[in-house]
Protein backbone atom coordinates (compact mmCIF):
# COMPACT_ATOMS: atom_id res chain seq x y z
CA UNK A 1 0.00 0.00 0.00
CA UNK A 2 3.06 2.48 0.84
CA UNK A 3 4.20 1.74 -2.65
CA UNK A 4 1.02 2.64 -4.34
CA UNK A 5 1.09 5.54 -2.40
CA UNK A 6 4.46 6.19 -3.79
CA UNK A 7 3.76 5.80 -7.01
CA UNK A 8 0.22 8.30 -6.86
CA UNK A 9 2.61 10.81 -5.22
CA UNK A 10 4.87 10.70 -8.41
CA UNK A 11 2.35 10.48 -10.77
CA UNK A 12 0.69 13.63 -9.27
CA UNK A 13 4.21 15.38 -9.52
CA UNK A 14 4.84 14.50 -12.96
CA UNK A 15 1.08 15.09 -14.22
CA UNK A 16 -0.41 17.73 -12.09
CA UNK A 17 1.90 19.64 -10.75
CA UNK A 18 3.40 20.51 -14.18
CA UNK A 19 2.60 22.96 -16.27
CA UNK A 20 0.58 21.07 -18.27
CA UNK A 21 -1.49 20.08 -15.59
CA UNK A 22 -1.95 23.41 -14.28
CA UNK A 23 -2.83 24.43 -17.68
CA UNK A 24 -5.22 21.80 -18.22
CA UNK A 25 -7.35 23.44 -14.93
CA UNK A 26 -6.89 26.64 -16.26
CA UNK A 27 -8.95 25.59 -18.82
CA UNK A 28 -11.21 23.78 -16.98
CA UNK A 29 -11.76 27.04 -14.90
CA UNK A 30 -12.33 29.39 -18.13
CA UNK A 31 -14.37 26.81 -19.33
CA UNK A 32 -16.71 26.79 -16.17
CA UNK A 33 -16.59 30.71 -16.11
CA UNK A 34 -18.04 31.21 -19.27
CA UNK A 35 -20.52 27.95 -18.78
CA UNK A 36 -21.71 29.91 -15.32
CA UNK A 37 -21.75 33.74 -17.00
CA UNK A 38 -23.47 32.23 -19.94
CA UNK A 39 -26.27 30.65 -17.70
CA UNK A 40 -26.95 33.43 -15.21
CA UNK A 41 -26.81 36.40 -17.61
CA UNK A 42 -28.29 34.78 -21.13
CA UNK A 43 -31.73 36.13 -21.81
CA UNK A 44 -33.49 32.72 -21.62
CA UNK A 45 -30.73 30.49 -20.28
CA UNK A 46 -31.02 33.07 -16.83
CA UNK A 47 -34.37 32.39 -16.04
CA UNK A 48 -33.97 28.64 -16.15
CA UNK A 49 -34.62 27.46 -12.61
CA UNK A 50 -31.67 27.39 -10.60
CA UNK A 51 -32.53 23.76 -9.88
CA UNK A 52 -32.17 23.50 -14.03
CA UNK A 53 -29.05 25.03 -14.44
CA UNK A 54 -27.15 23.40 -11.29
CA UNK A 55 -28.15 20.25 -13.09
CA UNK A 56 -26.68 21.11 -16.61
CA UNK A 57 -23.72 22.47 -15.13
CA UNK A 58 -23.16 19.33 -12.69
CA UNK A 59 -23.32 17.19 -15.93
CA UNK A 60 -20.65 19.81 -17.57
CA UNK A 61 -18.68 19.25 -14.51
CA UNK A 62 -18.68 15.27 -14.41
CA UNK A 63 -18.07 15.20 -18.64
CA UNK A 64 -14.83 17.24 -17.90
CA UNK A 65 -14.09 15.15 -14.83
CA UNK A 66 -14.14 11.99 -17.16
CA UNK A 67 -12.57 13.38 -19.97
CA UNK A 68 -9.50 14.15 -18.13
CA UNK A 69 -9.52 10.99 -16.54
CA UNK A 70 -9.80 8.87 -19.83
CA UNK A 71 -6.82 10.58 -20.48
CA UNK A 72 -4.82 10.40 -17.38
CA UNK A 73 -6.03 6.69 -17.84
CA UNK A 74 -4.21 6.16 -21.34
CA UNK A 75 -1.39 7.80 -20.63
CA UNK A 76 -0.46 5.98 -17.08
CA UNK A 77 -0.21 2.86 -19.01
CA UNK A 78 0.41 3.16 -22.82
CA UNK A 79 2.34 6.21 -22.26
CA UNK A 80 5.30 4.48 -20.45
CA UNK A 81 5.11 1.51 -22.80
CA UNK A 82 5.78 4.32 -25.15
CA UNK A 83 7.84 6.09 -23.72
CA UNK A 84 9.61 3.06 -22.56
CA UNK A 85 9.68 3.49 -18.99
CA UNK A 86 7.86 0.78 -18.56
CA UNK A 87 10.76 -1.81 -18.04
CA UNK A 88 11.79 0.16 -15.38
CA UNK A 89 8.97 0.13 -13.64
CA UNK A 90 8.59 -4.02 -14.22
CA UNK A 91 12.65 -3.95 -13.12
CA UNK A 92 11.73 -2.63 -9.53
CA UNK A 93 10.44 -5.46 -6.95
CA UNK A 94 6.46 -3.25 -7.22
CA UNK A 95 3.50 -5.27 -8.02
CA UNK A 96 1.23 -4.63 -10.61
CA UNK A 97 -1.63 -4.50 -8.05
CA UNK A 98 0.06 -1.49 -6.49
CA UNK A 99 1.36 0.35 -9.68
CA UNK A 100 -2.41 0.34 -11.01
CA UNK A 101 -3.59 1.09 -7.60
CA UNK A 102 -1.09 4.24 -7.13
CA UNK A 103 -2.12 5.61 -10.94
CA UNK A 104 -5.84 5.06 -10.18
CA UNK A 105 -4.94 7.15 -6.86
CA UNK A 106 -3.58 9.96 -9.07
CA UNK A 107 -6.85 9.86 -11.47
CA UNK A 108 -9.26 9.98 -8.68
CA UNK A 109 -6.56 13.30 -7.46
CA UNK A 110 -7.11 14.41 -10.42
CA UNK A 111 -10.98 14.45 -10.30
CA UNK A 112 -10.91 15.86 -6.52
CA UNK A 113 -8.93 18.65 -7.67
CA UNK A 114 -11.71 19.27 -10.74
CA UNK A 115 -14.67 19.03 -8.11
CA UNK A 116 -12.50 21.31 -5.81
CA UNK A 117 -12.41 23.79 -8.88
CA UNK A 118 -15.81 23.56 -9.43
CA UNK A 119 -17.48 24.32 -5.79
CA UNK A 120 -17.75 27.96 -6.26
CA UNK A 121 -19.32 27.64 -9.89
CA UNK A 122 -21.61 25.25 -8.37
CA UNK A 123 -22.62 27.85 -5.64
CA UNK A 124 -22.52 30.92 -7.61
CA UNK A 125 -25.26 29.09 -10.33
CA UNK A 126 -27.23 26.99 -7.71
CA UNK A 127 -27.35 30.16 -5.43
CA UNK A 128 -31.27 29.54 -3.58
CA UNK A 129 -31.74 26.60 -5.34
CA UNK A 130 -33.22 23.65 -2.68
CA UNK A 131 -30.99 20.85 -3.29
CA UNK A 132 -27.51 22.42 -3.92
CA UNK A 133 -25.98 20.49 -0.85
CA UNK A 134 -27.13 17.25 -1.64
CA UNK A 135 -26.63 18.18 -5.43
CA UNK A 136 -22.97 18.68 -4.54
CA UNK A 137 -22.23 15.67 -2.37
CA UNK A 138 -24.13 13.43 -5.05
CA UNK A 139 -21.67 15.24 -7.40
CA UNK A 140 -18.56 14.43 -5.68
CA UNK A 141 -19.52 10.74 -5.00
CA UNK A 142 -21.02 9.66 -8.80
CA UNK A 143 -18.13 11.72 -10.23
CA UNK A 144 -15.58 10.00 -8.69
CA UNK A 145 -17.29 6.67 -9.49
CA UNK A 146 -17.84 7.58 -13.05
CA UNK A 147 -14.08 9.18 -12.94
CA UNK A 148 -13.10 5.68 -11.87
CA UNK A 149 -14.81 3.58 -14.75
CA UNK A 150 -13.88 4.91 -17.26
CA UNK A 151 -10.26 5.78 -16.64
CA UNK A 152 -10.03 2.31 -14.90
CA UNK A 153 -11.51 0.95 -18.69
CA UNK A 154 -9.12 3.69 -20.77
CA UNK A 155 -5.99 1.90 -18.61
CA UNK A 156 -6.69 -1.46 -18.99
CA UNK A 157 -7.19 -0.98 -22.94
CA UNK A 158 -3.81 0.65 -23.19
CA UNK A 159 -2.27 -1.93 -21.60
CA UNK A 160 -4.11 -4.42 -24.08
CA UNK A 161 -3.37 -2.18 -26.89
CA UNK A 162 -0.04 -0.61 -25.94
CA UNK A 163 -1.00 2.24 -28.03
CA UNK A 164 -1.65 5.74 -26.59
CA UNK A 165 -3.09 7.41 -29.84
CA UNK A 166 -5.79 3.84 -30.69
CA UNK A 167 -6.66 3.37 -27.37
CA UNK A 168 -7.38 7.31 -26.36
CA UNK A 169 -9.79 6.87 -29.56
CA UNK A 170 -11.54 3.85 -28.16
CA UNK A 171 -12.14 5.51 -24.93
CA UNK A 172 -13.18 8.68 -26.11
CA UNK A 173 -15.54 6.61 -28.03
CA UNK A 174 -16.58 4.69 -25.77
CA UNK A 175 -17.67 7.88 -23.58
CA UNK A 176 -19.44 9.78 -26.47
CA UNK A 177 -21.45 6.63 -26.73
CA UNK A 178 -22.52 6.28 -22.98
CA UNK A 179 -22.79 10.29 -23.26
CA UNK A 180 -25.22 10.40 -26.40
CA UNK A 181 -28.54 10.34 -24.14
CA UNK A 182 -27.12 13.99 -23.51
CA UNK A 183 -27.72 14.82 -26.85
CA UNK A 184 -30.96 12.56 -27.46
CA UNK A 185 -34.45 14.94 -26.63
CA UNK A 186 -36.45 13.20 -24.18
CA UNK A 187 -39.10 11.93 -26.20
CA UNK A 188 -36.26 9.75 -27.72
CA UNK A 189 -35.19 8.23 -24.15
CA UNK A 190 -38.66 7.41 -23.50
CA UNK A 191 -38.54 4.84 -26.47
CA UNK A 192 -38.39 1.14 -25.38
CA UNK A 193 -34.54 1.29 -26.74
CA UNK A 194 -34.12 4.80 -24.80
CA UNK A 195 -35.51 3.20 -21.83
CA UNK A 196 -33.25 -0.06 -21.38
CA UNK A 197 -30.11 2.20 -22.81
CA UNK A 198 -30.39 4.59 -19.80
CA UNK A 199 -30.85 1.53 -17.39
CA UNK A 200 -27.90 -0.08 -18.75
CA UNK A 201 -25.63 3.22 -19.34
CA UNK A 202 -23.61 4.18 -16.17
CA UNK A 203 -22.87 7.93 -17.71
CA UNK A 204 -27.08 7.87 -18.20
CA UNK A 205 -27.57 6.59 -14.85
CA UNK A 206 -25.69 9.17 -13.39
CA UNK A 207 -27.31 12.77 -15.08
CA UNK A 208 -30.60 10.79 -14.15
CA UNK A 209 -29.33 10.71 -10.76
CA UNK A 210 -28.30 13.91 -11.18
CA UNK A 211 -32.03 15.26 -12.53
CA UNK A 212 -33.74 12.86 -10.00
CA UNK A 213 -31.90 14.95 -6.81
CA UNK A 214 -31.59 17.89 -7.70
CA UNK A 215 -34.53 18.76 -9.76
CA UNK A 216 -37.30 16.16 -8.42
CA UNK A 217 -36.28 16.32 -5.19
CA UNK A 218 -36.27 12.80 -4.91
CA UNK A 219 -34.46 10.98 -2.19
CA UNK A 220 -31.98 7.85 -1.97
CA UNK A 221 -34.29 5.41 -2.32
CA UNK A 222 -35.16 6.63 -5.83
CA UNK A 223 -31.19 6.74 -6.71
CA UNK A 224 -30.12 3.10 -5.21
CA UNK A 225 -30.89 1.23 -7.92
CA UNK A 226 -28.97 3.72 -10.33
CA UNK A 227 -26.07 3.88 -7.76
CA UNK A 228 -25.94 0.16 -7.96
CA UNK A 229 -25.72 0.07 -11.25
CA UNK A 230 -22.92 2.82 -11.07
CA UNK A 231 -20.98 1.04 -8.72
CA UNK A 232 -21.33 -2.22 -10.58
CA UNK A 233 -19.71 -0.60 -13.13
CA UNK A 234 -17.02 0.10 -11.14
CA UNK A 235 -16.17 -3.16 -9.98
CA UNK A 236 -16.48 -4.17 -13.41
CA UNK A 237 -14.01 -1.73 -14.99
CA UNK A 238 -11.57 -2.52 -12.04
CA UNK A 239 -11.80 -6.57 -12.72
CA UNK A 240 -11.13 -5.57 -16.36
CA UNK A 241 -7.96 -3.14 -15.70
CA UNK A 242 -6.97 -6.07 -12.99
CA UNK A 243 -7.27 -8.37 -15.93
CA UNK A 244 -5.58 -6.40 -18.59
CA UNK A 245 -2.39 -5.50 -16.32
CA UNK A 246 -2.39 -8.86 -15.42
CA UNK A 247 -1.51 -10.05 -18.86
CA UNK A 248 1.04 -7.14 -19.47
CA UNK A 249 4.54 -8.35 -19.40
CA UNK A 250 7.53 -6.44 -20.99
CA UNK B 1 -88.68 23.85 -59.43
CA UNK B 2 -85.33 21.88 -58.38
CA UNK B 3 -82.89 24.45 -58.77
CA UNK B 4 -85.32 26.49 -56.33
CA UNK B 5 -85.87 23.62 -53.79
CA UNK B 6 -81.72 22.90 -53.62
CA UNK B 7 -81.28 26.72 -53.80
CA UNK B 8 -83.15 27.09 -50.97
CA UNK B 9 -82.01 24.34 -48.89
CA UNK B 10 -78.58 25.98 -48.95
CA UNK B 11 -79.83 29.20 -47.78
CA UNK B 12 -81.89 27.29 -44.51
CA UNK B 13 -78.81 25.33 -44.00
CA UNK B 14 -76.36 28.48 -44.16
CA UNK B 15 -78.93 30.46 -42.07
CA UNK B 16 -79.07 27.25 -39.41
CA UNK B 17 -75.45 27.39 -39.42
CA UNK B 18 -74.57 31.23 -39.01
CA UNK B 19 -77.28 31.22 -36.02
CA UNK B 20 -75.57 28.40 -34.72
CA UNK B 21 -72.56 30.29 -34.43
CA UNK B 22 -73.85 33.30 -33.21
CA UNK B 23 -75.79 31.31 -30.42
CA UNK B 24 -72.75 29.32 -29.38
CA UNK B 25 -70.87 32.81 -29.16
CA UNK B 26 -73.68 34.26 -27.38
CA UNK B 27 -73.62 31.40 -25.19
CA UNK B 28 -69.73 31.43 -23.83
CA UNK B 29 -68.30 35.03 -23.33
CA UNK B 30 -64.40 35.21 -22.43
CA UNK B 31 -63.05 38.22 -21.11
CA UNK B 32 -58.67 38.51 -20.15
CA UNK B 33 -57.63 40.38 -17.29
CA UNK B 34 -54.42 41.43 -17.77
CA UNK B 35 -52.69 42.70 -14.47
CA UNK B 36 -50.16 45.16 -16.30
CA UNK B 37 -49.43 45.93 -19.98
CA UNK B 38 -45.76 47.48 -18.87
CA UNK B 39 -43.40 44.47 -17.35
CA UNK B 40 -39.82 43.65 -17.01
CA UNK B 41 -38.29 40.78 -18.55
CA UNK B 42 -37.99 37.98 -15.71
CA UNK B 43 -40.87 39.38 -14.10
CA UNK B 44 -43.83 36.94 -13.08
CA UNK B 45 -47.12 37.92 -14.03
CA UNK B 46 -50.90 36.27 -13.93
CA UNK B 47 -53.54 36.68 -16.50
CA UNK B 48 -56.55 35.93 -15.29
CA UNK B 49 -59.85 35.07 -17.54
CA UNK B 50 -63.27 34.48 -16.39
CA UNK B 51 -65.53 32.28 -18.90
CA UNK B 52 -69.02 33.23 -18.66
CA UNK B 53 -72.15 30.96 -19.75
CA UNK B 54 -74.75 33.02 -20.78
CA UNK B 55 -77.37 29.72 -21.60
CA UNK B 56 -79.90 28.53 -19.57
CA UNK B 57 -78.24 24.79 -19.59
CA UNK B 58 -74.97 23.81 -17.79
CA UNK B 59 -71.92 23.52 -20.40
CA UNK B 60 -69.47 20.33 -20.40
CA UNK B 61 -66.09 19.58 -20.98
CA UNK B 62 -64.43 23.25 -22.13
CA UNK B 63 -61.25 23.99 -22.65
CA UNK B 64 -59.61 26.98 -22.65
CA UNK B 65 -56.06 28.08 -23.24
CA UNK B 66 -53.87 30.89 -23.35
CA UNK B 67 -51.99 32.36 -26.73
CA UNK B 68 -49.04 35.14 -26.75
CA UNK B 69 -48.25 36.25 -30.06
CA UNK B 70 -45.33 38.43 -30.49
CA UNK B 71 -45.84 41.54 -32.40
CA UNK B 72 -42.20 43.13 -32.37
CA UNK B 73 -41.52 44.17 -36.08
CA UNK B 74 -39.31 41.45 -37.45
CA UNK B 75 -39.99 39.05 -34.86
CA UNK B 76 -43.83 38.31 -35.47
CA UNK B 77 -44.44 34.44 -34.37
CA UNK B 78 -46.56 32.96 -31.72
CA UNK B 79 -44.77 31.70 -28.71
CA UNK B 80 -44.22 28.59 -27.30
CA UNK B 81 -45.48 28.91 -23.58
CA UNK B 82 -43.99 25.79 -22.48
CA UNK B 83 -40.67 28.39 -22.16
CA UNK B 84 -42.67 30.83 -20.74
CA UNK B 85 -43.70 28.45 -18.04
CA UNK B 86 -46.91 29.27 -18.42
CA UNK B 87 -49.85 26.55 -17.78
CA UNK B 88 -51.21 24.83 -20.54
CA UNK B 89 -54.91 24.26 -20.97
CA UNK B 90 -57.09 24.00 -18.70
CA UNK B 91 -60.15 21.56 -18.97
CA UNK B 92 -62.93 22.93 -16.44
CA UNK B 93 -65.52 20.32 -16.26
CA UNK B 94 -68.79 22.21 -15.73
CA UNK B 95 -69.78 25.59 -15.84
CA UNK B 96 -73.37 26.11 -14.53
CA UNK B 97 -75.94 28.22 -16.04
CA UNK B 98 -75.62 31.98 -16.10
CA UNK B 99 -72.44 31.34 -13.72
CA UNK B 100 -68.76 32.28 -14.71
CA UNK B 101 -65.62 30.64 -14.03
CA UNK B 102 -62.10 32.07 -13.53
CA UNK B 103 -59.21 30.43 -14.64
CA UNK B 104 -55.68 32.09 -14.27
CA UNK B 105 -52.43 31.36 -15.65
CA UNK B 106 -49.14 32.40 -14.10
CA UNK B 107 -46.28 33.30 -17.21
CA UNK B 108 -42.80 34.09 -16.58
CA UNK B 109 -41.53 36.79 -19.35
CA UNK B 110 -38.29 35.65 -20.75
CA UNK B 111 -38.07 38.06 -23.82
CA UNK B 112 -38.76 41.79 -24.59
CA UNK B 113 -40.62 42.84 -27.63
CA UNK B 114 -44.29 43.85 -27.91
CA UNK B 115 -46.75 40.86 -27.18
CA UNK B 116 -50.60 39.98 -27.61
CA UNK B 117 -52.19 38.04 -24.85
CA UNK B 118 -56.09 36.75 -25.49
CA UNK B 119 -57.70 33.38 -24.22
CA UNK B 120 -59.42 30.89 -26.30
CA UNK B 121 -62.27 29.06 -24.85
CA UNK B 122 -63.52 25.70 -26.97
CA UNK B 123 -66.84 23.96 -26.50
CA UNK B 124 -66.58 20.57 -28.12
CA UNK B 125 -70.04 20.97 -29.15
CA UNK B 126 -70.09 24.42 -30.90
CA UNK B 127 -68.32 24.87 -34.63
CA UNK B 128 -66.14 28.15 -33.27
CA UNK B 129 -64.48 28.70 -30.99
CA UNK B 130 -64.75 31.65 -28.65
CA UNK B 131 -61.65 34.02 -27.78
CA UNK B 132 -61.70 37.33 -25.93
CA UNK B 133 -60.14 40.55 -26.94
CA UNK B 134 -55.90 41.20 -27.04
CA UNK B 135 -54.09 42.26 -24.30
CA UNK B 136 -51.40 43.95 -25.22
CA UNK B 137 -47.97 43.56 -23.45
CA UNK B 138 -44.62 45.37 -23.41
CA UNK B 139 -41.43 43.53 -21.64
CA UNK B 140 -38.71 46.23 -21.65
CA UNK B 141 -35.06 44.28 -21.81
CA UNK B 142 -32.99 44.14 -18.41
CA UNK B 143 -29.23 44.20 -18.79
CA UNK B 144 -27.98 42.16 -15.31
CA UNK B 145 -24.04 42.18 -15.82
CA UNK B 146 -23.13 40.59 -12.11
CA UNK B 147 -26.17 38.22 -11.39
CA UNK B 148 -25.27 36.13 -8.62
CA UNK B 149 -22.17 37.70 -7.68
CA UNK B 150 -20.98 35.52 -10.83
CA UNK B 151 -18.29 37.62 -12.04
CA UNK B 152 -15.81 37.60 -9.11
CA UNK B 153 -16.17 33.50 -9.71
CA UNK B 154 -15.77 33.60 -13.31
CA UNK B 155 -13.05 36.10 -13.85
CA UNK B 156 -11.03 35.47 -10.17
CA UNK B 157 -10.63 32.26 -10.45
CA UNK B 158 -9.47 31.21 -13.56
CA UNK B 159 -7.19 34.09 -13.04
CA UNK B 160 -5.57 32.41 -9.65
CA UNK B 161 -5.15 29.22 -11.34
CA UNK B 162 -2.97 31.42 -14.46
CA UNK B 163 -0.80 32.83 -11.52
CA UNK B 164 -0.24 28.77 -10.10
CA UNK B 165 0.91 27.87 -13.83
CA UNK B 166 3.00 30.77 -14.38
CA UNK B 167 4.30 30.24 -10.84
CA UNK B 168 5.09 26.21 -11.55
CA UNK B 169 6.80 27.68 -15.32
CA UNK B 170 9.13 29.30 -13.64
CA UNK B 171 9.69 26.66 -11.14
CA UNK B 172 10.26 24.43 -14.06
CA UNK B 173 12.42 27.18 -15.29
CA UNK B 174 14.67 27.76 -12.39
CA UNK B 175 15.32 23.78 -12.23
CA UNK B 176 16.13 23.07 -15.45
CA UNK B 177 18.79 26.09 -15.00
Amino acid sequence: MKTAWIIMQKEIKENILTPKGVLWYMLTSTILSILSYLFLTNSELSLLDQGQMLYMIMNFISVLGVLIGIVFGTDALAGEIERGTIEALFLSPLKKNELITGKLGATIANWGIIFTISLPYLFVVGKGAQNLLVGVIYLAIIGMLLTIIFSAFSMGLSARIKSMKNSLIISFFMFLLSGSPIFLSAAMRKTWFGSIFDIINPFADAINTFDSVVIDSQGFNYQASRIAIICSYTLLSLWFLRRSVSKLEM
Amino acid sequence: MRKIILILSIIVLTVEIMVKCVFAANNIAVSIDAPSTKANMGDKITYTGTITNNSGKALNNIIAYISLVNITPGKESPMDLEDWSANKAIKIDTIQPYSTYEAKWPMRLIDSGNYVVYITVVNKNDNIPVTSTMSHLEIKRILRLNPNNVLPVAIGEPLLIGILFIFVVLRKREKVK
